[in-house]
């Protein structure tokens, strides 16, 4: 089992994808460079407040898996940081990779003392800008890397000073500059995920202008314990707890006018958003109105629990229109139930897009379909995984990032 | 032992610790500690804060050092010095400074006996030395021969494996091989394909690292990771040694002698998806009949039945309404459904057989199959279209589901059973969704539809995932250390065999079956099938087990390091084991939130509370300590436990220990099981709380007198 | 409970005539919802798209629902499979019509551009022939005179008579298109008479009401009112113009107010048309596309107007072509007003007897 070749695997991208596949090669026992784009490793999964079929944190398993990066030598981290350019061949690649400054050192230990000095305020994009921040900020509750950083679209850098006088640990750099590092490595594996889809685009569903109709990402972070409403769900409009919520699945889904396609995991999140809400607020009615349900294999029991529920009705009929109640800021939605063959008009407080995965990219040339994802192998020794391939759950994101991993250390063979 | 250690122990006064605590007091206390070296610094962490016990380090030989200050989880790569020293982190931030009110006396108190706690645990651990087995093999053995062990094989191969790989039947394909075409997996939609195991079959043939058994069976598989013994069976027995196993013997179809009432067995019109492949594949040219119904879900979805989705049927009754119309251009194909499950890019091939004139499809359950002359009259309600209908049929196709494949065929002379644990409906999959190859067998990974319902592309990607668990099992093996989810921990259990009373308790216990029996019925360890996480340690009643860096000792002399108030003080004692994987995150989490808890309370992490041993308890309460609480993850159907059944089997020891308590005279009140999320940080000071209040009504520990 | 038994050649048909996707739908019930025409309580055009769908010809041909649509495409511009519902029953209505058409072969003349020759041929021909009789198949000299090359008493009553007959040889078809539809209410509750019916559904027709419920293209409502009221206009103005030639106060003067009325009517006609004609030309993405018999209903009103007003020129300016002009303006009369039952023109009748019944049984 000779390593031919010593050269680091590059993994683009921090989410539990790129995570999985960064621990995974290196506990073979190579080197690996992970690169991420945000301050902190996670990226959607992070964010969410369960996963199904278990409905147990995302957060449990990405602290095993910070812990297997903490103990293991042989990764490295990079935030902030992104590909720009990437030339060679299998077994031997160049990749030119841009490290934004955080004005944030190592030697931070996140003791908070300079968000209780920090003057400035951005909209907080963690929690899709429901509430705010300062300009300095901890990403999150469980940030890791745990440590701050700065957005420069809002610090007022030396003429401020304050957050620089106040560390004790000379933490923080406000004139650090845009880094640029040339790697060689043997192979690469994009793992850049997806972005939501805009929901904004839907025209009769108002998502724009009607501050109780929410994505189902936004809905995630309403639902979380570190989110706007630390763990209660309060609608935007007056942050009251609604008692009943209607999901719109396939928003801007199977459609023509926006993503053709069927993003598979809208359905068990919508599943799993109506049980969980279930569960914390037993009195609540919950309608979930959907044009299949697209849940697979043991998934199935988890739309058992559904059924079940006598509070969640599912409906098959896709909400089609959208409007607000001027003084309550309620919702009417408009659907067909199909199997009755009946119009129906419902009044309820909250409503949730299920909206769809759109991929994202790095910044270089890439194999796509008509969709924009990517194709599997973009040539030997590159691999793109998991959601910028196509839509998977997290589960499936894991088996793909650590069958993508076998494929990298191919190249060192 | 203990005397030879030269220690440093290094007190950091930052984030906020020095405004809490009397970091000189500590240092003082410390001292008492027979420890070289007590160094106190602002910043531990800082490069001149670094310098510093790096210089000590060179300068005075020290053996091992202990950093009290923030928790291990942060600053973890500054503070590894990878086994030159031993490196015991106190965490006296999160535990003390952060939940204590400065200057208060009792705070004050815990951060010293934390200190003490950490010397202790330094002075009677040991840096690992890792077991490495002689003789590890470097071959991978594959079993199943279809297109999930064939990919397995072909992309281990590629990595520089050689692999084993052994098919029962006599020809490599498994299910696929039955197939006559396939649906595609990019665009454009329009074109079914040939199927791909031909190929991937071609490939594995003619490669030199691939050795292929045909017509094999398993008499018995023997061994642990790095080497398993195999014996198989082809004509003769023969013997093969491999590093790590991926078991991909896939799946068989649900009987469908179970859907008598959708006319199967009563017509020989009514047939599987299965059964119509083989038809089609059989005589692709014959001219089959003009009305041809499917019904989707056949005993699926049902709890008569099969409760769960196959993931498979949906695309393929959409193949074969395909294969349909183009062999009879006349043709017409009904398609009845509960829902149509074609996820992501699959909805592009599902328009693809909705834009043929002659395919119609409706949701609707179908409530009768009658035979009339030569038709099949289908009777269907709460269909799309307004009406009950009613279709009269020449054939039926029953879209019905798969089932797991029996991993007894194994042959696993584990004592714990010759398969591979199941986790619901036969199936050997994982319950963690953020680790899908968790097999509960060390070195043995499932892959394909053996573990989880799915179709081929599904399992071409399942079939790499488990070689590279498989490839990285060998490879940590040989560096002895665990794998997944105490990754590269080199510790294992080293047993005390004189005290051991063949009890068993560790072997039926261990989740891994890392335990098997000798001839006389002794345990007999694996250490390479080891996870490290200690339940056996928990669960010996005579002690025999424990690890270097973790042992029976060590906690007991943690516990007993601990200042005992006395009884006139009126200070309560509490010992809390935590869990080290959801529930110690959850305590920092809400140190570092602000909140607040009684400075009585003493923390020991722990790998797994299934690894807290019935001595601890009583040794604490022997000492004074007024309750023990045990803090771990979540048990149950959903389980969060991440060695799968610690925290039950917490619950479930919680009943030997109300006997202990019993005959110490003591109340059973005093020990208390808990379980939590790693989110719930909010519930961690409201949990110390209760339990404070709990043994204040039942008043203290009458050991503390003595 | 129904035996399904798919009309294949019905759904190739209607295939053909809507070109629109069809098969493509998923039953989600976006069209539904979209539509502000439909009704809450079996709502179309779902159901009708799986009907369409499974070639079930029997729910299709006599729906009042497929007649309460008035075509303003919103279901198909929100529809997320592409499938335009809106052309595919527009299409249903030009099998509608075919189907009821009695004598049968002037509905199948009028469903296929192949057969349009033969549907020019017939009232060139017959106008020809009565032209003969008349005597007057020449051009005549002088200054342009219509009733010397065709005699206002011959024009008026052949083309009464014709048009009678068309209506009477049409009639027996439109009385089982009654009764068809009918049928498919078994349980069938009379919850308005029909007269009250009948007068509601007028209200609707001259207040344009419906058109102003569907949202999405006001223009619509604008268009179709100055084509109806234009050839409303212009039916009282020939009703008059007729009694003028019995009176002998024919031609009319430019100045007589009914010639002016003519003239509005005219200019009314066309900007509706030409409004109609552009969206649907240049704006398929809001007006949806268009099928065979929208445009020979649109073109051979666009042509019976403007050759009218090129008519009324030609004769005062005393062009050559005059007669020549003139009998293609009489083809055009007998396009859009013999050929009416067996055209998308009939829609006068087949959507108000539909409307009545809705109506009738409270679909609306």
């Amino acid at each position: 089992m000779t390593v031919r070749n010593k050269k680091p695997i590059l993994v683009i991208g921090g989410g539990i994808s790129g995570i999985t596949a960064a621990v995974e090669i290196a506990e073979v026992g190579h080197e690996v460079i992970l690169i991420e784009k945000e301050a902190y490793l996670g990226g959607h999964v992070v964010k969410m407040n369960n996963y199904f079929p278990k409905l147990c944190p995302p957060a449990c398993g990405l602290e095993i898996n910070f812990q297997r990066i903490r103990q293991n030598t042989r990764i490295e981290v990079m935030v902030s940081t992104e590909l720009v350019a990437l030339s060679g061949e299998r077994g031997d690649f160049k990749a030119s990779l841009r490290t934004t400054p955080l004005y944030v050192k190592n030697t931070c230990t996140a003791c908070r003392k300079c968000v209780d000095v920090c003057p400035e305020v951005r909209p907080d994009d963690f929690n899709y800008g429901f509430g705010s921040t300062k300009a300095i900020y901890l990403p999150h509750d469980m940030a890791f890397p745990m440590k701050y950083s700065i957005d420069d679209r809002y610090c007022k850098k030396e003429s401020c000073n304050k957050c620089v006088e106040i560390c004790e640990y000379e933490a923080i750099d406000l004139f650090a500059k845009e880094e640029m590092k040339e790697v060689e490595v043997s192979a690469v594996i994009l793992a850049t995920g997806w972005e939501n889809y805009n929901a904004g685009l839907l025209d009769k569903l108002h998502y724009n202008e009607f501050k109780n109709v929410v994505t189902n990402v936004e809905f995630e972070r309403l639902l979380a314990p570190g989110g706007p409403g630390k763990g209660s769900l309060l609608r935007p409009s007056d942050q009251k707890e609604p008692k009943d919520i209607v999901f719109v699945q396939c928003a801007g889904s199977r459609d023509e006018n926006h993503l053709p396609y069927c993003s598979a995991v809208c359905c068990p999140a919508s599943l799993k958003h109506a049980l969980t809400c279930q569960e914390r607020y037993p009195g609540s009615k919950i309608r979930i109105f959907y044009i299949d349900l697209r849940v697979t294999g043991r998934n199935e029991d988890f739309l058992k629990r559904v059924e079940e529920n006598k509070n969640i009705e599912l409906v098959k009929g896709k909400v089609a229109s959208i409007e607000e109640i001027p003084d309550s800021k309620n919702l009417r939605i408009e659907a067909e139930n199909t199997m009755k063959s009946k119009k129906i008009r419902v009044e309820t407080e909250l409503v949730v897009l299920a909206t769809g995965i759109v991929p994202n990219q790095p910044a270089i040339e890439m194999k796509t379909n008509q969709y924009n994802f990517m194709s599997g192998e973009q040539k030997s020794g590159v691999y793109a995984i998991a959601c910028g391939k196509k839509p998977m759950d997290v589960s499936s994101s894991v088996k793909d990032a650590t069958a993508a991993a076998l494929k990298t250390i191919q190249t060192i063979r | 032992m203990v005397l030879d250690k030269k220690i440093g122990i290094y007190i950091c006064s930052g984030c906020g610790i020095g405004n809490c605590l009397d970091v000189t007091k500590l240092s003082q206390a410390a001292s008492t500690e027979n420890t070289l070296i007590c160094k106190i610094h602002k910043a531990l962490c800082s490069p001149e804060g670094f310098e510093i016990i790096k210089k000590d380090i060179e300068k005075e030989q020290l053996s091992g050092i202990c950093v009290a200050a923030c928790s291990p989880r942060e600053k973890t790569e500054l503070f590894n010095f990878r086994d030159h020293i031993q490196v015991e982190r106190i965490n006296i931030r999160e535990l003390a400074a952060w939940i204590g009110e400065p200057g208060e006396e009792n705070t004050q108190v815990a951060a010293e006996d934390y200190l003490r706690m950490g010397i202790t645990k330094l002075k009677t651990t040991s840096i690992p030395e890792p077991y490495i087995e002689d003789e590890i093999c470097n071959d991978i053995l594959v079993v199943g021969g279809g297109v999930s062990g064939v990919t397995a094989a072909i992309e281990g191969a590629k990595a520089g494996y050689t692999i084993c790989l052994i098919e029962k039947e006599n020809d490599l394909g498994g299910w696929a091989n039955k197939l006559y075409k396939q649906i595609p997996f990019k665009a454009p939609y329009d074109q079914l394909k040939e199927p791909l195991v031909t190929e991937l079959i071609a490939e594995a043939e003619n490669n030199k690292f691939i050795r292929i058994y045909k017509s094999t069976a398993i008499l018995q598989i023997d061994g642990h990771p790095g080497r398993f013994e195999i014996a198989i069976k082809h004509v003769k027995t023969e013997k093969i040694v491999v590093g790590a196993i991926v078991a991909a013997m896939g799946w068989k179809p649900y009987n469908a002698k179970a859907l008598s009432q959708l006319g199967y067995g009563t017509s020989d019109k009514v047939l599987t998806n299965l059964e119509f492949e083989t038809l089609i594949k059989g005589n692709p040219k014959q001219r089959l009949p003009g009305t041809i119904l499917f019904i989707q879900c056949a005993g699926s979805r049902d709890k008569d039945h099969l409760p769960y989705c196959s993931s498979y049927c949906c695309g393929t009754s959409l193949k074969q309404t395909k294969y349909i119309r183009e062999s009879n251009p006349d043709s017409s194909v009904y398609i009845v459904y509960k829902d149509i499950r074609t996820p992501g890019m699959y909805e592009e091939f599902y328009k693809e057989v909705q834009r043929d004139d002659r395919v119609f499809f409706t949701k609707g359950d179908v409530e009768k199959v009658e035979t009339q002359s030569e038709k099949l009259k289908v009777i269907i309600k709460n269909t799309l279209l307004g009406d009950d209908i009613s279709i009269m049929a020449d054939m039926i196709i029953l879209a019905t589901g798969m089932t797991p494949a029996t991993t007894a065929d194994l042959n696993l002379s584990y004592r714990l059973g010759k398969g591979l644990p199941e986790l619901k409906y036969e199936f050997s999959d994982s319950h963690f969704i953020c680790f899908p190859y968790e097999t509960r067998r060390t070195g043995i990974y499932a892959a394909g539809a053996l573990r989880a319902p799915m179709d081929i592309s599904a399992c071409i990607e399942d079939a790499g995932g488990a070689m590279l668990k498989a490839i990285q099992c060998i490879e940590a093996t040989k560096r002895g250390e665990a794998v997944h989810p105490r990754a590269g921990d080199k510790s294992y259990p080293v047993l005390f065999m004189d005290r051991c009373t063949d009890c068993k308790r560790c072997t039926e216990e261990c989740p891994f079956g890392m335990y098997d029996e000798t001839e006389k019925g002794t345990p007999l360890p694996n250490p390479a099938r080891c996870r490290r996480c200690g339940i056996c340690m928990g669960s010996c009643p005579e002690r025999v087990i424990s690890f270097a860096d973790f042992s029976i000792n060590s906690v007991s002399a943690m516990i007993k390091s601990v200042s005992m108030p006395d009884e006139f003080e009126e200070k309560l004692r509490v010992l809390a084991f935590v869990c080290e994987n959801d529930a110690y995150p959850a305590l920092e989490m809400a140190a570092r939130k602000g909140l607040k808890w009684s400075p009585f309370i003493r923390i020991i992490p722990v790998r797994c509370i299934g690894s807290i041993n019935k001595v601890w308890i009583s040794d604490a309460l022997s000492c004074g300590y007024d309750g023990i609480l045990q803090i771990g993850c979540k048990p149950g159907d959903d389980y969060q436990c991440h060695y799968i059944q610690g925290s039950e089997l917490t619950q479930k020891r919680g009943e030997n220990l109300q006997e202990t308590l019993q005959t110490m005279m003591l109340e059973p009140e005093r020990i208390k099981t808990v379980f939590v999320e790693i989110t719930d940080y909010h519930k961690i000071p409201v949990i110390f709380e209760e339990y404070m209040n709990e043994i204040e009504a039942i008043g203290p520990n009458p050991f503390k007198s003595m | 409970m129904i035996e399904v038994l798919p009309d294949i050649q019905f759904k190739k048909e209607l295939r053909r005539v809507s070109k629109a996707p069809l098969n493509e739908c998923i039953q989600c019930g976006t069209c539904s919802v979209v539509c502000s025409l439909a009704p809450d309580e079996k709502p179309f055009p779902r159901k009708e798209m799986i009907w369409a769908g499974w070639g079930m010809k029997e729910k299709l041909i006599a729906n009042p629902d497929v007649w309460l649509c008035y075509q303003c495409g919103d279901c198909s511009t929100y529809c997320p499979r592409g499938v335009k519902p809106s052309e595919v029953l527009a299409g249903v209505r030009q099998i509608t019509y075919r189907q009821y058409a009695r004598p049968r072969f002037l509905g199948e003349i009028m469903s296929h551009p192949k057969w349009l020759p033969v549907a020019l041929l017939i009232p060139v021909v017959i106008i020809s022939v009565i032209l003969k009789i008349a005597g007057t198949l020449s051009i005549p000299e002088g200054p342009v005179n219509y009733s010397k090359f065709f005699p206002h008493a011959w024009l008026n009553v052949s083309f009464t008579l014709l048009t009678f007959f068309s209506y009477g040889l049409a009639y027996s078809g439109l009385k089982k298109f009654w009764k068809d539809i009918k049928m498919q209410f078994p349980d069938f509750q009379m919850k308005k008479s029909y007269f009250n019916s009948f007068r509601e559904s007028l209200i609707a027709i001259f207040s344009h009401s419906r058109f102003g419920k569907c949202s999405s293209q006001k223009s619509r409502r604008v268009s179709h009112f100055l084509v109806f009221y234009g050839f409303v206009l212009l039916l009282f103005v020939t009703a008059y113009a007729i009694v003028a030639t019995i009176t002998h106060h024919y031609p009319l003067g430019f100045l007589n107010p009914f010639k002016i009325a003519g003239n509005v009517a005219g200019l009314m006609l066309i900007a509706g048309l030409g409004m109609m004609i552009i969206n649907r030309l240049f704006n398929r993405k809001n007006f949806g596309s268009s099928n065979y018999s929208d445009w020979l209903l649109l073109v051979s009103l666009f042509f019976l107007t403007v050759s009218g007003l090129v008519v009324e020129m030609s004769r005062l300016l005393n062009w050559g072509s005059a007669y020549h002009l003139y009998f293609l303006h009489l083809v055009c009369v007998w396009f859009v007003i013999i050929y009416l039952p067996y055209t998308k023109f009939g829609h006068l009748i087949y959507r108000t007897l539909a409307m009545m019944i809705a109506t009738s049984i409270g679909r609306n």
